[in-house]
């Protein structure tokens, strides 16, 4: 192809410059001819002229003298001129005077003809005038042969035609050489365009020329296109890698978009889900729940009543009848008695919004049954945690109340009917080992001894069974009041001393400074258990260490020994029923394997924990957390007073309710002076709060509080069942009338008016109230 | 002065047995039984022992129901329940029925005696 395209342009400018050429030849060929055709005829002409002159001039005679011999003898002279193949002599009239006609061919005209040349093609005539003395006398006619001319042309034609072939050959040679000067750039041109076009390259180049014409042009500016394309070529090659780097980079970051876009719908979708799940799972529970549940509004009428509460309750939501679920269920006492909503402490503090935990109660069904039923409410809010009402979950505990009853009948029984054997076994083994009746031989006696031992082991085994077990039920009430560490440790310490003095085992015990609010029978029992565990396990000659530190809540008591410790997997289980570290123990040491599921309890029941650890650099530290008592006061001087003048267990606490600092000051040291514990607060709102927690055996109330008033408190105690009957003292800035009197009394209380009265008339009044206080006095003096 | 009469009421035999055994054994006292409420009263109006170890779950009249009779005769005769009740609450609601002191059961022969002087302040 780019040979046909070489021969093309190659063949064109070679055909171009041949044509042009020839053309030019031919032409000038032509005009040659021409030209000396032209100058061929006018030359005869002027020869025939010629001639016909010369005869004429000299026929004249002849035709003056009608000589017509004369005539032909000039005529004759024609000879010597072969060109003339006629001529003849005209006379005035036009006739023929005398002729010459070498070849008889020719036909003389036979009368001349006007003067004039006369072109016949093969001849040329003349006919001119004869002329004498100025006086036309005849008609000279020549003929001249014109034959001549079709050679000459014939000639002429040879001879262009020779100059055409040799023009075209050199024409073709100079083409074949010249045209390459503009062939070759384009040919070029045509090869690097096709070059670019097949290879899609522009970073090839023509050859450039050194001809500075319009081909050089032509290359250059082709060259510089291609430069530029190529420039661009790269400019696009490079906007197109930023282009792709920057699309990756978008697609990146689309794609990365898109994944949070996914997970955030799936986020969303699963929250939907989780929503839709929850919405379901809580009607499902609401549906499903065994426990009764009652949604209630702020006016105490139910809200909502799932389908458990309906069938415990034997009422629909429409049995309500407008009625407040204390009206409907809660209406009467146990024993049948009305119970009057206002006086319900539980619906009062549900309405203010205050959680709720009952485990005896009774409920009233739709048909006028009761049952003792077990209840918590909690207050619900909405979005904006602003208070909507309450949700009361409840369940009918008389099965659970039966099989508690069965199960603690069934221990108490087994553990009388045990009890009742063990006791004849016991009697006669004690009676045999004394030797009361009669001496047994040594080995016997070590049996008798024996079977003695672990008759009381078997004793103690019954009794901590079933002291657990009525722990955990929850039958023992613990009797909790103020109880001072030190009295509790010193307690349990002094039961076990001959214990330890017989084991070689030295107690060591740190001062214990707090105020505890438990129940101290319980809690000795509990020292004495872990103390009597930690001697057991003691070495002889090594340390049982007592210690005990008050946190922010909670008092902790620690019993640390020396002996092998129990191996780490072991510290949480030893607290399980019959866990000892080692099988063996029970029946080396003696003991029930319970005495620490015991403690556990008791533990749990105050609201405390108990945990084992590590001692360094040997054995166990047993430790337990008891509630401290709320408040207590310190009193300054405190530290001047002897430990026994500090309330003994059990002995009452009171509630000083004063917003005055000092003078609240004063009255506990007073009170404490007097051997009772104390606990203060400046607020009323608290002051109920502290009532209901711990029930004081005496209560102290200014009238003027911050937040709610004397009366207020009072009213609100009143509410109360175990509350309404505390001893109460008011304490008023002003004299009270009766009425106000009558409104501010609980259990027996007793008036006094700040301005008007001494610190003593105080005492008085308080042990007036608490006929059962010890002074400081007396105990010192008991002591 | 006469050794001290002791009525020992319980239906176990062998309690009653080893019970008269120690105090025999440990104070010389003279004891007598009866293995049940009914029979344990009669003993008590008719031969008025010094005291009266009463147990309190016998199958025919418990011992509240037994003191109450006595009681309800005009008896004076110091009771000392008896028991395998040892449940702080039963100790409790006992006392209230006016006994002199509880012993439980098992109780340690050698020291019965010495338990009962210190609850009736016999010397």
């Amino acid at each position: 192809m780019t040979t046909k395209r070489q021969h093309s342009i190659r063949g064109k400018l070679t055909g171009i410059i041949m044509i042009t050429s020839t053309t030019a030849v031919l032409l000038a060929c032509l005009g040659f001819t021409v030209t000396g055709l032209l100058n061929f005829r006018k030359r005869l002409i002027v020869d025939i002229s010629t001639v016909a002159r010369l005869i004429a001039a000299n026929s004249t005679a002849a035709l003056a003298f009608n000589d017509r011999e004369a005539g032909r003898e000039v005529l004759s002279a024609l000879q010597a001129k072969p060109s003339v193949i006629a001529a003849g002599i005209y006379n005035h009239r036009g006739e023929l005077f005398a002729a010459y006609e070498p070849n008889h061919g020719i036909t003389m005209p036979r009368s001349a003809r006007p003067d004039g040349v006369y072109d016949l093609g093969d001849r040329i005539e003349l006919f001119s005038p004869i002329r004498f003395g100025g006086k036309r006398i005849g008609t000279m006619y020549v003929s001249a042969d014109n034959r001549d001319r079709a050679a000459r042309v014939l000639q002429y034609e040879e001879i262009a035609g020779a100059i055409v072939v040799f023009s075209l050959l050199a024409a073709f040679l100079l083409a074949a050489r010249l045209q390459r000067l503009i062939s070759t750039p384009i040919v070029e041109l045509a090869r690097v365009a096709t070059l670019v076009s097949k290879e899609k390259s522009f970073s090839v180049r023509a050859t450039p020329t050194k001809l500075n014409d319009e081909v050089g042009n032509l290359v250059n500016a082709f060259n510089s296109m291609l430069a530029e394309l190529e420039q661009r070529d790269q400019k696009l090659v490079l906007y197109q890698t930023v282009l792709e780097t920057t699309v990756a980079e978008r697609t990146a970051e689309l794609t990365a978009a898109n994944e949070e876009l996914l997970i955030a719908k799936n986020a969303a979708e699963k929250a939907a889900a989780t929503s839709a799940q929850l919405a379901r799972e809580s009607a499902l529970i609401l549906n499903n729940a065994t426990d009764g549940i009652l949604g209630i509004g702020l006016d105490n009428r139910p809200a909502f009543v799932n389908p458990s509460a309906v069938r415990i309750l034997g009422m629909r939501m429409e049995d309500f009848d407008g009625r407040t679920i204390h009206e409907a269920i809660h209406h009467s006492h146990a024993d049948g008695t009305t119970f009057p909503e206002e006086e319900c402490a539980n619906t009062m503090a549900m309405r203010g919004g205050a959680p709720i935990g009952m485990v005896d109660d009774t409920f009233w069904r739709g048909d006028g049954t009761s049952f003792p039923v077990e209840y918590s409410s909690t207050p619900m809010l909405d979005e904006t945690g602003a208070h909507i009402g309450a949700v009361v979950v409840f369940r009918d505990v008389t099965d659970r109340r039966a099989i508690e009853k069965l199960k603690s009948e069934f221990v108490s029984t087994v553990s009388h009917e045990l009890r009742t054997p063990l006791t004849s076994i016991r009697g006669a083994l004690g009676l045999l080992s004394s030797g009361l009746l009669g001496s047994v031989a040594e080995k016997g006696q070590r049996m008798l001894e024996i079977a003695v031992a672990n008759t009381d082991r078997l004793v103690r085994l019954i009794n901590d069974i079933l002291d657990l077990e009525r722990i955990e039920s929850g039958k023992v009430e613990l009797s909790r009041g103020v109880v001072d560490a030190q009295t509790v440790v010193d307690q349990a310490r002094e039961g076990l001393q001959a214990m330890a003095d017989q084991e070689n085992i030295r107690i060591v015990a740190e001062p214990f400074a707090g105020t505890l609010w438990g129940d101290s029978d319980r809690i000795i029992q509990m020292l004495t258990n872990l103390i009597g565990n930690a001697i057991k396990f003691s070495p002889p000659n090594t340390t049982v260490t007592l210690s005990g530190s008050a946190g922010p809540a909670d008092f902790t008591f620690c019993v640390a020994d020396e002996g092998r410790g129990v191996p780490h997997d072991k510290l949480t289980s030893i607290f399980q029923r019959f866990n000892q570290v080692d099988a063996s123990d029970s029946r080396a040491k003696g003991g029930s394997g319970l005495g620490l599921a015991i403690c556990q309890s008791i533990v749990t029941a105050h609201g405390g924990r108990i945990w084992a650890e590590k001692n360094e650099p040997a054995g166990t530290r047993v430790l337990f957390t008891i509630p401290l008592a709320a408040r207590s006061y310190e009193v300054p001087a405190a530290d001047s007073l002897p430990p026994d003048a500090i309330a003994k267990r059990s002995d009452p606490a009171v509630l000083v309710v004063e917003d005055d600092i000092d003078l609240a000051r004063v009255m506990t040291a007073t009170l404490q002076r007097l051997g009772l514990s104390t606990f203060h607060t400046a607020s009323g709102n608290e002051a109920i709060r502290l009532c209901n927690e711990h029930e004081p055996r005496l209560l102290v109330l200014d009238l003027g509080l911050p937040d709610l008033d004397g009366f207020a408190v009072v009213h609100q105690l009143r509410q109360q069942p175990a509350l309404r009957d505390v001893p109460l003292l008011v304490y008023s800035a002003l004299d009270l009338g009766k009425a106000d009197q009558s409104r501010l009394r609980l259990g027996p209380t007793e008036f006094l008016t700040k301005s008007r009265c001494s610190l003593a008339d105080f005492e008085a009044l308080v042990i007036r109230l608490f006929g059962t206080v010890t002074t400081r006095k007396d105990s010192q003096n008991a002591a | 002065m006469p050794p001290k009469q002791i009525l020992i009421i319980d239906d176990e035999n062998d309690i009653q047995e080893v019970a008269r055994l120690s105090l025999q054994l440990t104070e010389n006292w003279n004891v007598i039984g009866a293995n049940g409420g009914a029979a344990g009263t009669l003993l008590a109006l008719s031969s008025e022992p010094d005291a009266i170890l009463l147990d309190v779950m016998m199958p025919d009249m418990d011992g509240p129901s037994t003191l109450r009779v006595l009681q309800h005769q005009g008896s004076t005769i110091p009771v000392i329940f008896l028991t395998a009740k040892v449940q702080p609450a039963d100790r409790q609601k006992f006392m209230q029925l006016g006994v002199k002191g509880i012993i439980s059961k098992p109780f340690d022969p050698l020291t019965l005696g010495k338990q009962i002087r210190e609850m009736l302040a016999w010397g």
